[in-house]
């Protein structure tokens, strides 16, 4: 109960296990969640997930903050080496925010088929690429904005204006934590900073705060405020944490009924249980020296995303629901938002997470998580086949067109799924909105995005918005 | 029920909703054993409940029920549906003649019903055809909801008799004989008052948010005049600095934009400094209210009013949106949506895509509001905000600048690209038998100023909102108090009286109240504040049943009192925000980590709650943790979350160790090194009490081991000291 849904009692609890053993199943648990919600409870006359039994039940985000050029890594355009050098004559908007628009410009990195299915990487990705097969490429990923801040809310909280819930709070909302001493909810940033607009990709905006993303960190503090007080000893935690629950014991015989107050003294026991737990989670010296290498956690380049990742496998396996790693952070070239030089950024952001995915696939492969574990890898958006002015080879935005990939739990790998017009700018078959991508994770995790709902200011507020939003069929198995 | 907006796709009874569940299994279980003889004689029979009702409900009802009567016709209970308005929609026996079928079964576009959407499906037909080939049975007893017309909220305010109470005293305080009247009709007793320390802890952080002082407790116990301690205390401006964080979480505040750049909206402190001195003024709500809508165009407009104006420009704003026609929208978005919910207790802002589905809200209504502030410009240079300057003072506000004000029209589907038909400044329909005169053209409210030309819509429109015929106003800042003072409003939804809100535990108590303050109150909070606290029912011990509620006090609350308890609590009133110090873990999930945030230093940063910075994209996260309101739209109530995360802050955070310290220091300077005479002052300090027997024991065992430091932290965490008796 780390991070419960508010449970507030055991009265409550009893209350779930009842409905639990009366063989409510899902939906019964997810009605139990309710009633034990203390804020969620206001919203109870929303329905809430799992609809159905999920295919996943972890997911993770590899957020490549920035947005990555899909004409460089999943998108190969034939046509580009073509029209190299010549000016774009289309009809997408080319250029955000003024910046100067140059000639197309072909990829650096060669494309090759892969694996049994033929898909085809470029040479970004050596490692992953031997992962081909499980990879569902969406070619045709179109988002509503060529700026960072809101194309990051937008793919975090599905909305370009900050204050909404984002997906992981959705999910940790519609199918709460398996372990109560983690949180649901995940978020790792990158050291060099976090993506624009912070905590507002990982808030849960008007949902209750319990529901928000938790920052982790792999070191000696992975939580705020974990450690015990500078100069406060172990034994003298314990000793002050059992005169407080003494004290409220007290206090709370003279008002049995508020069980608020007993909630309260659970959460303090909780805290203090819940230090030990998350040190031990992110004790990385518990793996192998194998292990360890095979993340990268020895070389330097690959040090940082390969520590996230084994530690993002070490949170799936204790039950967190959903973590989201970032790759990148800062500003333009720390990360993949190669305005100037596109070829060297990717070439250094591909460089410092291309072993640790393909280690992450690996390795949930062989612990058994794999199948029930969905990963998604993408970013705010893509990057225009042209450059950006003339001799320069820098990539701008571009919102029309751009790939993500899925993999994992209930996904059939080995696909792209949709297509760019020929020369990669906007996407022409299989559209894919954004919203859709989002009703199609939470598909994966057995929930309806057009039935996932919290009422506020009068509106059933949704993920996906008003709108009903299809999932994408032929990514699922 | 109706709540769910997604009926649309899943109609009926939803097969995964276990109370729909349990209600089958329980009819199938029971029915067989209990009631053989009536089940057989209709073994076929179906059921107007739980098979035509759902039908109706889902396919029907938004057109023909409470909120509109297309043809003048509901559909929305049995008796009505027999009635038929004009036509013979169901003819009991005789499903061919019954207009209702012929409706549902045409292949006639005009004649369809339901006009839109799928159409009905064969088994559902089948059914409402069986229902009324057997008779249409419906039940004989039905609730039948009150035409929309006749809904609470919209009815004038008028003032209840006072009820007289049986077998006990008359009280004193009419609040009292309305609570105690329906305590009785229940059955329940009238609980007895709290015991006066309890209640002075509580007043004083109820009206102040600070426990009271060694000193000030010295002197209740000597005039034992709790009404004297309520008036000090409204004189005193902590009840501002306190009081106006609640209407900071009504009105959205913020110090920043959020997004990319996430800017500090400059002077903007200059309204929440404007709104702690207007409660400390006791200003009359319904001129705070003017100045906050229309503080510009008044007659007797002043620099403190136009600040007061800043409210409306207190929103969230991209400076780089994705598409600027649609974000001017969205900025009108914010402030008619904020405006509705602040003052009436109305989410008009549903209506901005089509008519509020389940309140008499219209689209047009919706942008007739929006035509009151469309005016307004926003004072910037590129991506930077600009104030505008008064009298040599830099003011956070919109700006009419003069001539002709632009047209309005309605979007329709809320799209720029799909303009409807031209609207005209108004207020909604539902609310008003005549319409306020808006001006046609530009007025020149007087010469001092120069660009002193404005379209006074605004102040045609804040006018409508305070007059005593307004039905909602009044009653909105009556709860709103109300919930404040004892955890719990008379409405439970403070943001929504409409239809889809919840309807008032009690009605006449909060039409007196409304009618009270507008009429004999004079508007006056301090007045409301004064009748709520010298009431029976406030002073009352908590209990389960009790009106007044256990709620954990606010964050601003917990920190601020922890300030006090341990001597640190800079006084100093007003002024640019201070930053309370962050752990550098927080910091460093952020873009531009080296200067998104300077913290002050400890003296700064031990000011009050409610001048510390609200960044939008960095939200300082012990008040993160501890349930600080939305910062984005406006907040009916504070969640009270209590989760792990909360005591990892309150007993391992630096604050707190730091408030420690200060205090154990303390009490050694004044209780000197007898433990037990430190614990007594700890605990009259921080819970202002005596400690029992066996909570002396317990405090002076563990000094034996401890330090008075570590007792010191144990105290600041304790239950009682953050949730008042």
């Amino acid at each position: 109960m780390l991070f419960p849904r508010g449970d507030r009692s055991p009265f409550i609890l009893n209350r779930r296990q009842q409905l639990l053993h009366l063989g409510g199943g899902f939906a019964g648990l997810a009605l139990a969640d309710l009633l034990a919600g203390s804020v969620v409870a206001e919203s109870s006359r929303a329905g809430t997930g799992p609809h159905f039994v999920p295919k996943a039940k972890h997911c993770i985000f590899l957020f490549m903050n920035g947005g990555p050029s899909q004409v460089d890594t999943f998108d190969p355009k034939p046509a580009l080496t073509k029209h190299h050098g010549q000016p774009y004559t289309g009809d997408a908007v080319v250029g955000s925010n003024g910046r100067p628009v140059g000639h197309l410009m072909q990829s650096p990195f060669p494309f090759r088929s892969h694996g049994d299915s033929g898909l085809e990487i470029s040479s970004l990705y050596p490692n992953l690429s031997a992962h081909a097969d499980e990879l569902c490429v969406i070619r045709s990923m179109h988002a509503d904005t060529a700026a960072h801040a809101s194309g990051c809310l937008q793919m975090n909280t599905g909305s370009i204006f900050i204050g909404k819930p984002s997906l992981g709070s959705w999910l940790s909302y519609g199918l709460g934590t398996e372990n109560q001493n983690l949180p649901a909810f995940v978020v790792m940033p990158d050291p060099r900073g976090g993506p624009i607009g912070s905590a507002s990709n990982w808030s849960a905006g008007f949902m209750p705060a319990s529901h928000q993303g938790t920052l982790f960190r792999s070191g000696s503090a992975p939580l705020l405020n974990l450690s015990n007080p500078e100069g406060t000893s172990n034994r003298t935690q314990r000793r002050s944490l059992d005169l407080l629950q003494a004290l409220n014991a007290e206090h709370l015989q003279r008002r049995p009924e508020e069980s608020e107050l007993e909630a309260r003294i659970q959460s303090y026991e909780l805290a203090f249980r819940m230090q030990s737990a998350a040190m031990n989670v992110v004790d990385l010296q518990q793996e192998t020296r194998e292990t360890q290498d095979m993340y990268g956690l020895t070389n330097p380049l690959t040090a940082d995303f390969g520590r996230k990742c084994l530690l993002t496998r070490r949170l799936i396996q204790h039950g967190v629901r959903f973590v989201q790693l970032y790759s990148g952070g800062g500003h333009q070239e720390e990360t993949w938002d190669g305005h100037g030089d596109c070829i060297s950024n990717h070439r250094l952001h591909a460089g410092e997470t291309d072993q640790p995915i393909a280690a992450l696939i690996t390795d949930l492969k062989r612990t058994g998580l794999w199948d029930e574990t969905l990963l998604v890898w993408g970013g705010e958006f893509g990057r225009t086949p042209t450059s950006e002015g003339v001799n320069k080879p820098g990539r701008d935005h571009d919102w029309h067109g751009f790939s993500m990939w899925l993999a994992g739990a209930g996904v059939r790998g080995g696909q792209a799924i949709g297509a760019t017009d020929e020369l990669g700018f906007a996407a022409v078959e299989d559209r894919c909105h954004v919203s859709e991508l989002h009703a199609t994770i939470l598909h994966l995790m057995g929930i309806d995005a057009n039935r996932l709902h919290f009422l506020h200011q009068g509106l059933n507020q949704r993920l996906t918005g008003v709108e009903p939003r299809q999932v994408v069929r032929k990514a699922l198995l | 029920m109706a709540s769910n907006a997604d009926e649309r796709e899943a109609p009926g009874c939803r097969p995964e909703d276990p109370r729909e569940m349990m209600k089958q299994s329980w009819l199938n279980d029971v029915l067989p054993l209990t009631a053989c003889w009536l089940v057989v004689s209709s073994a076929s029979a179906v059921d107007f409940e739980n098979d035509i009702r759902p039908i109706l409900r889902d396919r029907c009802v938004s057109c023909h029920g409470p909120l509109r009567q297309e043809g003048d016709l509901r559909l929305d209970a049995g008796k009505l549906i027999l009635d038929g308005g004009t036509h013979a929609v169901v003819v009991p026996g005789q499903s061919a003649a019954s207009e209702l079928l012929r409706r549902v079964r045409s292949d006639d576009p005009d004649v369809r019903m339901p006009p839109e959407g799928n159409r009905i499906s064969a088994d559902q037909i089948r059914l409402l055809e069986t229902w009324i080939d057997d008779g249409a049975e419906i039940p004989d007893e039905e609730a039948v909801a009150a035409p929309v017309e006749r809904h609470w909220a919209f009815q004038p305010i008028r003032r209840p008799d006072v009820p007289v109470l049986n077998d006990v005293e008359q009280p004193v305080n009419p609040i009292d004989a309305f609570i105690f009247a329906r305590r009785q009709s229940e059955g329940l007793l009238i609980p007895p008052r709290a015991a006066a320390e309890v209640l002075l802890r509580r007043v004083f952080l109820d009206l102040i948010g600070l426990p009271p002082t060694i000193a000030e407790q010295d002197q209740f116990s000597e005039t034992q005049n709790l009404d004297q301690v309520i008036a000090d205390l409204l004189q005193r401006p902590e009840y501002g600095e306190r009081w106006a964080r609640h209407w900071l979480d009504v009105a959205r505040y913020a110090d920043s934009n959020g997004y990319e750049r996430d800017a500090e909206k400059p002077f903007v402190w200059r309204y929440r400094d404007y709104v702690i001195q207007a409660l400390n003024d006791d200003k009359p709500f319904d001129r705070f209210v003017l100045e906050q809508i229309a503080g510009d165009e008044l007659p007797d407009r002043s620099v403190e009013s136009w600040i007061a104006t800043g409210f409306l420009r207190l929103g969230h704003w991209d400076d780089e949106p994705a598409d600027p026609r649609t974000d001017r929208y969205d900025q009108l978005d914010d402030i008619v949506s904020t405006t509705g919910q602040a003052f009436l207790g109305l989410t008009i802002g549903c209506a901005r895509c089509h008519d509020h589905k389940f309140e008499p809200l219209t689209a047009a209504d919706y942008y007739s509001m929006v035509a009151v502030f469309q005016p307004l410009v926003r004072p910037q240079d590129g991506r930077t905000e600009r104030t505008i300057p008064i009298d040599g003072t830099d003011v956070y506000a919109w700006q009419e600048t003069s001539g002709q004000p632009p047209e309005t029209f309605l979007l329709k589907r809320g799209s720029v690209t799909n303009p409807g038909p031209r609207v005209f400044p108004a207020v909604p329909q539902i609310l008003t038998k005549a319409q306020p005169e808006f001006p046609s053209a530009a007025v020149l409210n007087d010469h001092h100023h120069s660009e002193g030309a404005t379209s006074r819509r605004r102040l045609t429109f804040a006018r409508w909102l305070v007059a005593l015929e307004n039905p909602l106003t009044a009653r909105v800042i009556v709860n709103r108090i109300w919930q404040q003072h004892f955890g719990e409003g008379l409405v439970t939804t403070a943001n929504d009286f409409g239809l889809m809100g919840a309807p008032p535990t009690h009605p006449e108590l909060l039409d007196w109240l409304a009618h009270w303050l507008m009429h004999d109150a004079g508007w006056s909070l301090k007045k409301l504040h004064t009748l709520i606290l010298t009431s029976r029912s406030w002073q009352s011990v908590k209990t389960a049943d009790s009106v007044i509620r256990y709620r954990r006090l606010e964050v601003e609350a917990i920190r601020d009192s922890m300030l006090a308890v341990s001597g640190q609590l800079n006084a100093q009133h007003f002024g640019p925000a201070m930053k309370p110090p962050i752990p550098q873990a927080a910091i460093e999930a952020n873009t531009d980590k080296e200067r998104i945030w300077q913290a002050s230093d400890d003296r700064e940063a031990s000011r009050r709650s409610i001048y510390a910075f609200v960044k939008r994209g960095l939200i300082v996260p012990m008040f993160e943790t501890l349930d600080l309101a939305d910062t984005v739209s406006s907040c009916a109530k504070r969640q009270v979350t209590t989760v792990a995360p909360q005591a990892l802050c309150l007993f391992n955070g630096r604050l707190t160790q730091q408030q420690a310290g200060h205090f154990a220091a303390m009490l050694r300077q004044q209780a000197g090194d007898d433990l037990r005479e430190q614990i007594l002052l700890a605990f009259r300090t921080a819970l202002c009490r005596r400690p029992s027997e066996s909570e002396l024991a317990r405090m002076q065992a563990f000094l034996k081991a401890e330090s008075l430091e570590e007792l010191c932290r144990v105290i600041l965490n304790l239950n009682e000291f953050v949730y008042p008796e």
